[in-house]
């Protein structure tokens, strides 16, 4: 078995495991998620590390011949490349960090696990298939736990109109984007869903730009709603806010940057003239994630409300670093999306403690919290800070890049990414550990417990690994590179003149 | 073209290297191994905390004798390589930083010495030391970085170590909230400097300072028509660190810190980063100036230009501020504005001669006698069991002699008396603006009076007269620990501008005449007697001024003589309060609506679009649902006819 295969194969048999177990023998089930989720972490960091930055092409690949009916043919095939291996590695760690954190889960844990693990195993799935159908298939053997979880294990009193929400709006955007997808295979009359071979059939006979300008636009709004991009967002801090940890955690880390995977190993480089067409449009859209959004966390007194709509405004980030079609650009973007997977899950996380403790996340009820939980208040104070763009972690570079390579571009849009990024970020963030860790104590927290040794773990992973690529992003950098530089090939690859030099206002 | 630059290494470029990175890596260490594994243990962190600064004191101390005058870059490593964006953390070391090492490293010693006996019955003790070492080495990095993205990374960090310092006592609301507006307000100064740098590397396609410098000496013109707005943009983040006008309203808040805190940070250091990165940078402001369209009528006014003038403008709007302040540590944090305008209105001025060294030799002189008179400020409050109102003081001059005398040297050293440095540092200013622009001069000079007059107030005030009250009254000489560090800032105080800095900054800039700097005693008079002669005539005057108002006094007479104009220095030209209606409700309106938009029109859009069809779709269907056999085998009959009509097609 190759290790690719192994790191997605691992969860979903955990999960079977798990289901062999019977519901009532609770540390087993538990036992058994743990070890799954931290083999696949570990087996996901090895692959990280033992993937060779600079060479094309991709690594750990692996084709397993699935189904042949007459001239379609349907194979399982894996691989990495500097678009995914990052991914893969988060997704591993976000993924055992929260099967650590829901420790107190008590009603049903069987199926509580079971569901998480399938989500873990489904975003790897997606990440590493190189086949559409293939992508497709985990992504929604990913997405569909999250809509149990929330009905389920939610917390707060709208949960139910939040998961409906959430069910709504993410199953239109697949809808569009397998609409999208469907059309794109029938159009170029391809008889595999295989992206190297339907890339190879795209470079020899474009397809029409006509055509080009209908498909590319129900991938962006199809995936762009799976990822929250303004108008279509409103799902998501709600969907939030009633999720519990461990789903809020994998969904808004992990399942979110889907959508964004999709856009840049389907959307850019199969469909240059759409892009062309289409991306300044995306451009003024993430203004909406950046500033709409941005003023929207403001608003809120409810921590997980503030953490959803702030993940929102990271988006726009990634969605400018693909407006702005340059190697700079794209690689900030990739960056990005690692950094933000590893941030949202550590937000929640601590959100999620944060309520198991004071039993509420309204900040007007908090405050004070840090004389009695120190080592609690300063992994929020890094978390936050890091959420606001402090150099040292990975966001900050992965920020900074996009902003570097949006600039010759679309320098007004960067103006108000740097000013969502660098003051409104700041803002909610700050106002958020003003009101929560600091200030007078309150009589009525008096009982809340600081968390121990293990308790620390999950925290303690998520922001080594925002340490370690805020240090030295070259670590990401160093394997993005060479395929946003293919990425952008393509993509700039068109048939029609640029019209994105049209839409430029220089400075 | 890069490795060109970096290359330029000296022969005995290894050692150098080695001593450079333990100076910078040296207080993170120790913060990193204090918050990991003796976050409890009082004396271990005092030991390790003050070793490492102590440490890299010493390094800088022997990088400063050996490698002298020299230029070097060390071998940088590679932080963000990326094609057209190559990031490298690298550290260059010129006579502008290693003079920066020592004042900072040196200042960050004594400080931290002193806070083992201010800080003593403090229950986060470790927390303070650690702080206080990544502070330390942020400043550091902003020293010795070689690049824009690394300047702004450590500029950022020093923010980030300046909140948990402001903050450290963060169980008071005025001092949580106090960091929180530090960190804003320098978060604004930030967005100017990032556009800033997005700027300059889009023109000249490097972030490297030794390639850009090279590149721009090679063609002035090569930033065209956003020279000027480039160079107003890098200023905002000074603006934000040296706390210029419009973004001064952090300081005097973050005074609600801890006061070695405000003589290590918001005296000595981090408000002089702004400077030090001006100067870093200064080859932008010496390039040939130039406007964008809408701003032409700006014409041939460089942006140094502007600059000085918000320079001058913050020094005295900051002095005036300061006249009617009764906290002790408030005078002080608007005394450092003041003195800060200058040094920003110096860099200006600097830029028609190619050289700031004016400004950064009395950053250097201030650094030192800033950080005695806080720490004096400090070793009063904490004998008189934190008062900090002057008014309540009185009469300490003989409870507190070691204080007083040092306090006095400050005071000396900072209205600019010979043979004190600051004399010598002002009289340097006063002299550049003399040639270049004496309406400046003429604002230097009123500073100047003003600067006087209320250090002079502060001084009879608090330390002469009768004590009036009772904290004062039980007021005793500070422990050793605080004692020691103060007299030992006297001699820098007094000496410090003997030495021949000027000559020796010189040779971090290429400066179009020579300097005067390290003139002794009464050297000034000879060179510039004008200027010296102004300039000593302004400290006397605002001495007797002072002398005659506030001898012998018991409450402020200048409430009652200025009336209106009193109230609103007191209230400090209301800044605060019209930034809060303009801004900040700005602010809280647009996330009012936004919020507004999501709740009622965008999560609406799908929902209800959606809900809304499928409500049709059954409203529509249930007439067909009649409950009559006969539609039921009409619609049938009418079903299979279509099949079949279909079929046959």
């Amino acid at each position: 078995m190759d290790s690719l295969s192994s790191v997605i194969l691992l969860p979903l048999l955990s999960a079977f495991l798990i289901l062999l177990v019977p519901g009532n023998y609770r540390v087993i089930v538990r036992a058994i998620a743990v070890l799954g989720s931290g083999l696949t972490a570990w087996i996901a960091a090895s692959l990280f590390f033992r993937f060779q930055p600079g060479h094309e092409g991709f690594q750990f690949e692996s084709i397993l011949p699935w189904i042949s009916v007459g001239k379609l043919s349907l194979a399982y095939h894996v691989g990495a490349d500097g678009l995914n291996i990052g991914l893969i590695l988060v997704t591993g760690l976000v993924g055992f960090a929260s099967v650590l954190v829901s420790w107190n889960i008590d009603r049903n844990p069987k199926l509580f696990y079971i569901l998480l693990l399938l989500m873990i195993g489904g975003a790897l799935g997606a990440f590493a298939s190189l086949d559409l159908l293939f992508f497709y298939f985990f992504n929604e053997l990913a997405l569909v736990p999250t809509f149990i979880l929330i009905g389920v294990w939610g917390r707060g009193e709208n949960k139910t109109v939040a998961a409906f929400k959430i069910t709504l709006y993410l199953t239109l955007g697949a809808l569009i984007a397998l609409a999208g997808l469907l059309l794109l295979h029938v159009s170029i009359g391809a008889q595999t869903f295989d992206v190297i071979a339907l890339k190879t059939l795209l470079s020899g006979k474009p397809l029409s730009s006509t055509l080009q300008n209908w498909i590319f636009p129900l991938l962006l709004f199809g995936f762009g709603t799976l990822v929250g991009l303004f108008p279509f967002h409103s799902w998501a801090a709600e969907g939030y806010a009633a999720a519990p940890t461990a789903a809020a955690m994998m969904h808004s880390g992990i399942l979110k940057k889907a959508g964004l995977y999709a856009l840049l190993r389907v959307a850019l480089p199969f469909l240059p003239d759409g892009a062309a067409h289409w991306l300044p449009v995306l451009a003024w859209l993430c203004l909406g994630n950046l500033l709409h959004c941005g003023w929207v966390a403001l608003r809120q007194k409810d921590l997980n409300l503030l953490i959803g709509n702030s993940s929102l405004a990271h988006m726009g980030f990634a969605f400018l670093g693909i407006a702005s079609l340059s190697v700079i650009g794209i690689t900030g973007t990739v960056i990005v999306m690692v950094a933000h997977a590893l941030l949202a899950a550590l937000c929640f996380a601590l959100s999620g403690y944060l309520e198991s403790q004071s039993g509420t996340v309204d900040m007007t009820r908090l405050g004070g919290l840090l004389r009695r939980m120190p080592v609690f208040g300063t992994l929020m104070v890094m978390g936050f800070m890091a959420g606001c763009g402090l150099p040292g972690f990975a966001n900050f570079a992965g920020e900074a890049t996009v902003l570097f390579g949006s600039w010759k571009s679309l320098p007004w849009i960067v103006v108000a990414a740097s000013w969502s990024g660098l003051i409104l970020g700041a803002v909610y963030m700050l106002r958020a550990l003003r009101s929560i860790l600091y200030g007078e104590e309150r009589k009525e927290l008096a009982a809340v417990i600081d968390l121990g040794w293990w308790r620390r773990l999950p925290f303690a992973l998520l922001i080594a690994a925002l340490l370690l690529f805020g240090v030295a992003p070259s670590l990401l950098s160093r394997r993005i590179e060479p395929v946003a530089k293919e990425i952008v090939k393509a993509a700039t690859n068109r048939s029609t003149p640029s019209r994105v030099a049209a839409v430029v206002v220089t400075p | 073209m890069e490795h060109a630059a970096v290359q330029h290494a000296v022969e005995s470029g290894s050692k150098i290297q080695d001593l450079a990175w333990m100076i910078l890596v040296a207080p993170l260490v120790m913060a990193v191994g204090t918050t990991l594994f003796v976050p409890r243990d009082r004396t271990l962190a005092a030991i390790f905390n003050i070793g490492g600064v102590i440490l890299s004191f010493c390094l800088s101390f022997v990088l400063f004798c050996v490698f002298g005058g020299g230029s070097a870059q060390c071998t940088p490593f590679e932080w963000l390589p990326i094609a057209g964006l190559d990031v490298h953390i690298g550290l260059h070391i010129d006579p502008l930083a290693s003079l920066m090492l020592l004042v900072v490293t040196g200042v960050a010693s004594l400080v931290m010495i002193y806070s083992t006996g201010y800080m003593h019955d403090d229950r986060s003790y470790p927390r303070f030391f650690a702080s206080l070492s990544l502070f330390v080495f942020s400043m550091l990095g902003i020293v010795l970085a070689d690049n824009f993205v690394m300047l702004f990374i450590f500029w950022e960090l020093v923010g980030i170590s300046s909140y948990l310092l402001i903050g450290f006592w963060y169980a008071r609301p005025a001092a949580a909230d106090a960091s929180k507006k530090a960190f804003l307000t320098n978060r604004i100064g930030d967005f100017g400097f990032m556009l800033g740098i997005l700027i300059v590397w889009s023109a000249l396609g490097t972030v490297d300072f030794a390639v850009a410098k090279a590149k721009l000496a090679e063609n002035p013109t090569l930033l065209g028509s956003m020279a000027g707005i480039a160079g107003l943009l890098i200023f905002m983040g000074a603006m934000g660190k040296s706390a210029q006008f419009p973004l001064h309203v952090w300081l005097p808040d973050a005074m609600e810190g801890p006061t070695p805190v405000s003589a290590l940070i918001h005296a000595a250091t981090m408000v002089a980063a702004g400077i030090y990165m001006l100067c870093r940078v200064f080859f932008l402001y010496t390039a040939a100036p130039g406007w964008p369209g809408p701003l032409s009528m700006l014409g041939d006014l460089s942006a140094a230009t502007l600059i000085s003038l918000v320079g001058a403008f913050t020094a005295l709007l900051a002095a005036l501020i300061a006249v009617q302040q009764n906290d002790i540590k408030r005078i002080l944090a608007f005394s450092t504005l003041s003195q800060l305008g200058l040094m920003v209105m110096a860099v200006g001025l600097g830029a028609k001669a190619a050289n700031p060294s004016a400004a950064m030799f009395h950053l250097v002189t201030h650094a030192f006698f800033k950080a005695m008179l806080f720490l004096g400020a400090g070793s009063v409050i904490h004998a008189c069991h934190h008062e900090q109102d002057i008014w309540k003081m009185g009469g300490l001059k003989a409870k507190m002699p070691f204080t007083f005398w040092t306090f006095l040297i400050g005071t000396a050293a900072l209205a600019g008396l010979p043979p004190f440095s600051g004399f010598y540092s002002k009289d340097e200013i006063f002299a550049l603006a003399l040639e270049t622009n004496p309406i400046l001069f003429g604002v230097g000079i009123l500073v100047s009076v003003l600067t006087t007059f209320y250090m002079s107030r502060l001084v009879l005030v608090a330390f002469f007269g009768s004590t009036r009250s009772e904290s004062a009254d039980h007021a005793h000489e500070s422990p050793g620990s605080m004692k020691w560090p103060l007299v030992v800032l006297t001699v820098p105080s007094l000496m410090v501008a003997w030495l021949p800095l000027g000559p020796f900054l010189s040779e971090s800039f290429d400066p179009a005449h020579p300097v005067h700097l390290g003139d002794i005693f009464f050297g000034p008079f000879n060179h510039n007697p004008i200027a010296a002669f102004f300039g000593f005539g302004a400290a006397l005057f605002g001495f007797s001024l002072a002398y005659s108002l506030y001898w012998k006094a018991t409450k402020d007479p200048l409430p009652t003589q200025l009336g209106l104009l009193s109230k609103v220095m007191r209230n400090r030209f209301y800044f605060d309060e019209i930034y809060e209606t303009i801004f900040i409700s700005l602010h809280n309106l647009f996330s009012h609506i936004a919020d507004w938009m999501d709740r009622w029109v965008i999560s609406g859009l799908v929902v209800r679009g959606v809900s809304g069809l499928v409500d049709i779709s059954g409203r529509a269907l249930r007439l067909v649902q009649t409950g009559n056999i006969q539609s039921y085998t009409f619609f049938f009959t009418v079903g299979v006819l279509l099949v079949v009509l279909l079929a046959r097609k």
